[in-house]
């Protein structure tokens, strides 16, 4: 493929930046009770999602009752004020929408879609649930056990179950490196008192982001203030994060399951809105992405050792980590596979990427912008996540970085934390 | 083998503009897949190798050409159609209709590339063998469908794919395109222009639109069947054979399971039970239009449970599908059941994506799936007696078969 010029490139790049934008109109607004709003008037469906992101995660726990913070998003759907246990979703199913929530180590989130004539009862649903719970004891009991079985079917699960062994080994005693489903011991511990006292301190409007996207009209602000206007006495007590504990020097994990060797080789990464997160992104997207990238290309299209290959960096506020996955064929030899990892990570340091891996990487790391906020609730939840963590503008931030990155800062932010030799956990599963 | 009584279009085109993110999706469908295959794994493998080189380009230049806009190509071969589905930035969109012509038209399927695409799927087929509810649903499927090839995985078996070569895979090529194809183009696109691209492109495409011989039809098997699986956790499958896309009782079948279980969040009667009433799992799965197409779907519950609760788990199941069958529904279920299912139409034309797969299966099926109008119109003529007629005929108790994946030391 031939190289475009400097001038066209930059109209190129120009295009590129064009396109990361968040999709509608915008609006942020903060109510007296301290609740953040963000509105995104966006009418290319007749759809409203919204939804409700909660500075409160698994790093909020104590270590004790590790798995409270998801355990609460379970309950969250088992009773409060208004609505039964099941009510909630009973009546989304009622209004044809659909609702889910899932828990991080930085939050939570719930959300909800619905047909544009009929959103509301998600304002409903949520004032209701941030109020307060019913936390009755028979449905906690239940609901341990709907966990358990969660954490046995993630047991089960050959990934799963590395990635949870590998994030223990990098992160000691830090709360990333805490299970967000918690422990079978921990959740025995952890009962009504327990989550009660989570909800009340951190389920509150000033710790609290809502986003109401889609075709909303001129009186979605004034229907968010009618439910969300309330004061509440004191502040979140959220729990300082510690500082980052990245290994100081190489780990190993090793554990057998199945009949399928898999590595999990995990990196120090920064925290996502560090200026070197998105360059270190951008390095992995050419390690690591689709089949032209460097690992791919090696280990899976050439050498032929491998079924498939990814790497993935976490989006969290603190430092954090980044993972090179590979499955194996069977037969092959782990140590083969691994020293031509450990060679393809060196090789980036020693040979830079060529602008031709700049650009490709960019333009998919763009496209996955573009797909991953074409439908209402994506848009939804990238603002939430972003007004929730950092701040609503953090998005097209993190594609503005990636876009006018050069090529000597990817060489500066690959020698900073591309050094397995140094600090790294290796994880391996092997056949049994 | 081409079936005489050439009914059919032997190139489809459908566009559409979808206002939205500046994306487009193409589909090129050739409609051949697993179920006409001569030996098992032939499509998948035949399917993944159009996008592992052409008469002009080899896997690596096609895919730094889409990859270096960003664009995302994906060759797949499945039970009812094997092709090519591409989505790219909207600006692209002329070049993705031309990768997909290239890819459809004028495959190489290289020699080095057809013995790597075997050992990936043998690969794949190793590496689901480690995931328990995978092991589980193969032996559930074989239980419901075989020798149907729905019964069997996409990629067959070790043995079946290491008899592919590229001449057997040149041959199911020829049979699919004999098939006819299917191309479809949605996105911020002008879709006029679209469709005379995709009629230039295509207008040597050698296909000559024949039907293709029906599979074997599934013979049945024993009522219980269980499996070793890895892990500590069990896993449960109970179902039984429903009816194809086309049929009159499809939408009732869609209405039972939204009421049974489908319909989103820990709803309906079967997760209610299972889940929320007596603690048994925490991924539970209903559906009981699962895979209804050209042949006949399937009512399928899916739990996964501890070893101990298994019995209970199928009780559970099984009481509630019985009640189904002696009460039907009550008024209120089918109503909520329907206001559900019309809720959700936005939800499935919200993207480019969706919009090409649906117009791409709407001449597939030969039905208006991708008109809103007529999905209304179906649901507004379901009625209670009609849905009850539907569980008592399709969703019988004694014809529910039952697999269970249990954990090897306790099997």
């Amino acid at each position: 493929m031939s190289r475009p010029g400097l001038a066209s490139r930059g109209s190129e790049i120009a295009g590129l930046r064009a396109l990361c934008a968040v999709p509608g109109e915008l609006r942020e607004t903060r109510l007296d009770s301290g609740l953040t709003v963000c509105l995104i008037g966006n009418r290319q469906a007749p759809l409203v999602s919204t939804a409700l992101w909660y500075r409160a995660g698994a790093r909020d726990e104590e270590p004790a009752h590790a798995g409270v913070a998801h355990f609460l998003e379970h309950m969250m759907f088992k009773g409060s004020g208004r609505y039964a246990a099941g009510e909630i979703d009973r009546r989304t199913r009622q209004l044809g929408g659909s609702n889910n929530a899932f828990t991080s180590h930085d939050s939570t989130a719930y959300y909800f879609s619905f047909s544009s004539d009929r959103w509301v009862e998600a304002l409903d649903i949520e004032a209701d649930r941030m109020a307060g719970l019913t936390l009755d004891p028979e449905e906690v009991d239940r609901e341990r056990q709907v966990i358990l079985e969660e954490l046995s079917m993630y047991e089960d699960d050959p990934w799963d179950a590395l990635d949870k062994a590998v994030h223990l080994a990098f992160f000691g005693g830090h709360p990333y490196g805490r299970p967000i489903i918690g422990t079978r011991e921990a959740l025995a511990a952890t009962g009504p008192g327990e989550l009660d006292a989570f909800h009340r301190s951190l389920y509150r409007p000033d710790n609290a982001v809502l986003v109401v996207a889609g075709s909303i009209g001129d009186d979605a602000l004034d229907r968010v203030r009618e439910r969300f206007e309330g004061r509440r006495d004191g502040a979140a007590a959220r729990r300082p994060l510690p500082p980052a504990s990245a290994p100081a020097e190489p780990g190993r994990v090793e554990r057998r399951k199945g009949d399928v060797a898999r590595l999990l080789l995990a990196l120090p990464s920064p925290g996502a809105d560090d200026p070197d997160y998105a360059p270190l992104r951008l390095l992995l997207t050419a390690l690591g992405g689709p089949r032209t990238s460097r690992l791919a290309a090696k280990l899976v299209e050439d050498d032929q050792l491998c079924v498939g290959v990814s790497c993935e960096i976490t989006e969290t506020v603190g430092p954090a980590m980044a993972v090179v996955a590979a499955e194996l064929l069977p037969g092959v030899e782990p140590e083969r596979v691994e020293a031509r990892v450990l060679a393809e990570l060196a090789r980036l340091l020693a040979e830079p990427l060529s602008e031709e891996e700049i650009d490709r990487a960019r333009r998919i790391l763009v496209a996955d912008w573009v797909f991953g906020v074409e439908r209402i609730h994506q848009q939804a939840l990238a603002v939430g996540m972003a007004a929730c963590l950092f701040d609503r503008g953090y998005p097209e931030r993190h594609l503005g970085r990636l876009l006018d990155c050069p090529a000597e800062r990817l060489a500066e932010v690959a020698e900073r934390w591309i050094r397995p030799r140094q600090s790294s956990v290796t994880g391996w599963s092997l056949p049994e | 083998m081409v079936v005489a009584g050439v009914n059919r279009e032997r190139l489809a085109v459908r566009s559409r503009r979808v206002e939205g993110a500046p994306v487009v999706a193409v589909r090129a469908w050739l409609r051949a897949g697993s179920r006409v295959e001569a030996t098992p794994g032939q499509a998948l493998v035949s399917g993944r190798l159009l996008a592992e080189g052409t008469s002009r380009r080899s896997w690596r230049e096609i895919a730094e050409a889409a990859e270096g806009r960003g664009a995302s190509i994906s060759s797949f071969g499945e039970l009812e159609l094997s092709g090519v589905s591409i989505d790219a930035l909207a600006a692209d969109w002329e070049l993705a209709v031309d990768w997909a012509a290239e890819l459809i038209q004028t495959p190489a399927f290289p020699e080095d590339r057809c013995a790597w695409a075997v050992r990936q799927a043998q690969g794949e087929l190793a590496a689901l063998a480690d995931h328990p509810e995978a092991v589980t649903s193969w032996a559930f499927m074989d239980q419901l469908y075989s020798p149907h090839p729905a019964g069997r995985p996409p990629q067959g078996d070790a043995g079946s794919l290491g008899a592919l070569d590229p001449d057997a895979c040149r041959r199911f090529h020829r049979q699919a395109s004999d098939a006819g194809v299917i191309v479809s183009v949605a996105g911020r696109i002008d879709a006029e222009a679209a469709e005379r691209r995709v009629r230039e492109r295509f207008a040597a495409f050698t296909g000559s639109a024949g039907l293709l011989a029906p599979p074997p039809a599934p013979a049945g098997a024993e009522r219980r069947r269980q499996r070793s699986v890895p892990g500590d956790q069990a896993h449960v499958f109970l179902g039984c054979l429903t009816v194809p896309r086309a049929h009159p009782a499809l939408t009732a079948l869609r209405v039972l399971s939204v009421v049974l279980g489908s319909g989103g969040g820990l709803s309906g009667r079967i997760p209610h039970r299972l889940r929320e009433r007596e603690g048994l799992a925490y991924a539970t799965h209903v559906d009981a239009t699962a895979g209804a197409g050209l042949d006949r779907g399937r009512f399928m519950v899916y739990a996964g449970t501890s070893v101990a609760t298994v019995e209970r788990t199928i009780e559970s199941v099984l009481d509630e599908v019985e009640r189904l069958a002696a009460d039907g529904v009550t008024d209120a279920e089918l109503e909520e059941a329907r206001a559900y299912l019309l809720g959700r139409e936005p939800f499935r034309r919200e993207t480019a994506r969706q919009w090409a797969d649906l117009m791409a299966a709407a001449v597939h099926y030969g039905l208006p799936l991708d008109s809103p109008e007529w999905v209304l119109e179906r649901l507004d003529e379901v009625d209670r007696e009609g849905v009850d007629a539907a569980a008592r005929e399709f969703l019988q108790p004694a014809g529910i078969r039952i697999t269970i994946g249990k954990p090897e030391n306790e099997a």
